[in-house]
């Protein structure tokens, strides 16, 4: 009796509280890190602790109340994570003349080409599925 | 200014402080876009281009600002497991779509790094630079992994990454209007691919579905060729051993 009680008044915790859940969410990607490190895979530990936390999502042993808030927290923080390594720019000044104009050549032009690539194709795909279906579903 | 930052300063006064104009830079870079939401006023572009001006001025090397500020980069490892639940949320769209998404993201990706190798090859970069710029799709935590396994320099890969998603939210701005693809599904699939962590922000822009889609293919695009590139190393060894 005694430890359901408990255990009810950690998840009610955890639900409420956005710091809790981001604390949890770092304790799963250590855990990811810990295990890229022990195992040698050639992933980020954050990917591994990504999986971690899908599979126990899947097989409900943590429900998506405990960490949504956490999650979100994070997600919606990520542009400040990635300001520090512009700076790298600071040991790079020669990108910043004539080769700088170059290299946002190549990210503007590939960055178009997969955005019309990758969009044509899952809307064409789409497309067809949907007519697939509509056939089948006819000749029925 | 060298009165405010003499030579010898104490390293965690020094860490303090570009941790705290780092985090100032960004929240007031954020509080600009909420007012007047411009892709040319994003906080991925405005806070880096004080932080750089910042570090000009106070003559500050990149090795003294990232010694510093290393701790507010590692926290993108647990934001990518933060993309778990987004994804556990849609799982019904998902699983209707995957095939779709699936084919998108393999051939989205194939030619992101064939338009970058292609377009360095024309405009005469260097092996470095090629080879740097070939995962500046991918997610940094992914990019970084993949540029340092292919003989890429990661941190010039990091900075790629991050022009390519002002690239892709600038794109998707003002562009993405012009383009003849509308579905939920494929605006978000093509954000995702094209432009990482900003293309998904953008996304949830426009919508929930997108923004969950572009979170999904991001992370799996990242994953995927994280994956492939070992293997391709692989098999390019004993291609080369081989004959």
């Amino acid at each position: 009796m005694r430890v359901s009680w408990l255990r009810v008044r950690v998840r009610r915790g955890v639900h409420r509280s956005p710091l809790l859940q981001i604390g949890l969410v770092v304790g799963f990607w250590l855990a990811g890190e810990g295990i890229a490190k022990l195992t040698g895979l050639p992933v980020p530990g954050g990917v591994i602790g990504m999986l971690l936390v899908l599979a126990l999502l899947a097989t409900r042993r943590v429900s998506a109340h405990s960490l949504r808030r956490g999650a979100e927290w994070f997600i919606g923080s990520m542009v400040l994570f990635f300001v520090p390594a512009v700076m790298a720019l600071l040991d790079h000044r020669e990108l910043l003349g004539l080769l700088g104009l170059k290299i946002l050549a190549v990210i503007v032009g590939g960055t178009v080409a997969v955005m019309l690539v990758t969009g044509l194709i899952v809307d064409l795909c789409t497309r067809w599925g949907a007519r697939d279906a509509a056939a089948h579903a006819s000749g029925d | 200014m060298p009165q405010l930052m003499p030579a010898g300063i104490d390293l965690t006064l020094q860490a303090l402080f570009w941790s705290t104009a780092t985090i100032a830079l960004y929240l007031a870079a954020r509080a600009v876009y909420r007012r007047w939401p411009r892709w040319w006023l994003m906080p991925l572009a405005i806070a880096p281009l004080g932080l750089i001006l910042t570090a000009l001025a106070l003559h500050t090397s990149y090795r003294d600002y990232s010694r510093g500020t290393h701790w507010l980069v590692s926290l993108l490892g647990p934001a990518t497991v933060a993309f778990a639940v987004p994804i556990y949320q849609r799982r019904a769209l998902i699983r209707r779509h995957w095939r779709v998404l699936a084919t998108g993201m393999v051939l989205g990706s194939a030619t992101s790094m064939l338009t970058a190798w292609g377009l360095a090859r024309l405009l005469g970069l260097s092996d470095t630079l090629t080879l740097s710029l070939l995962p500046r799709s991918m997610s940094t935590p992914f990019a970084m992994t993949v540029s340092s396994e292919i003989g890429g320099a990661p941190d010039l890969t990091a900075v790629f990454v991050i022009v390519t998603g002002v690239v892709g939210a600038a794109i998707g701005d003002v562009l993405l209007l012009r383009f003849p693809i509308r579905s939920s599904l494929a605006l978000g699939a093509l954000l995702g691919v094209a432009a990482h962590g900003a293309g998904t922000a953008k996304a949830h822009e426009i919508g929930q579905e997108e923004g969950a889609v572009a979170g999904l293919v991001m992370v799996l695009v990242g994953l995927f060729n994280v994956l492939l590139v070992p293997l391709l190393m692989m098999a390019q060894k004993l291609v080369s051993h081989g004959v």
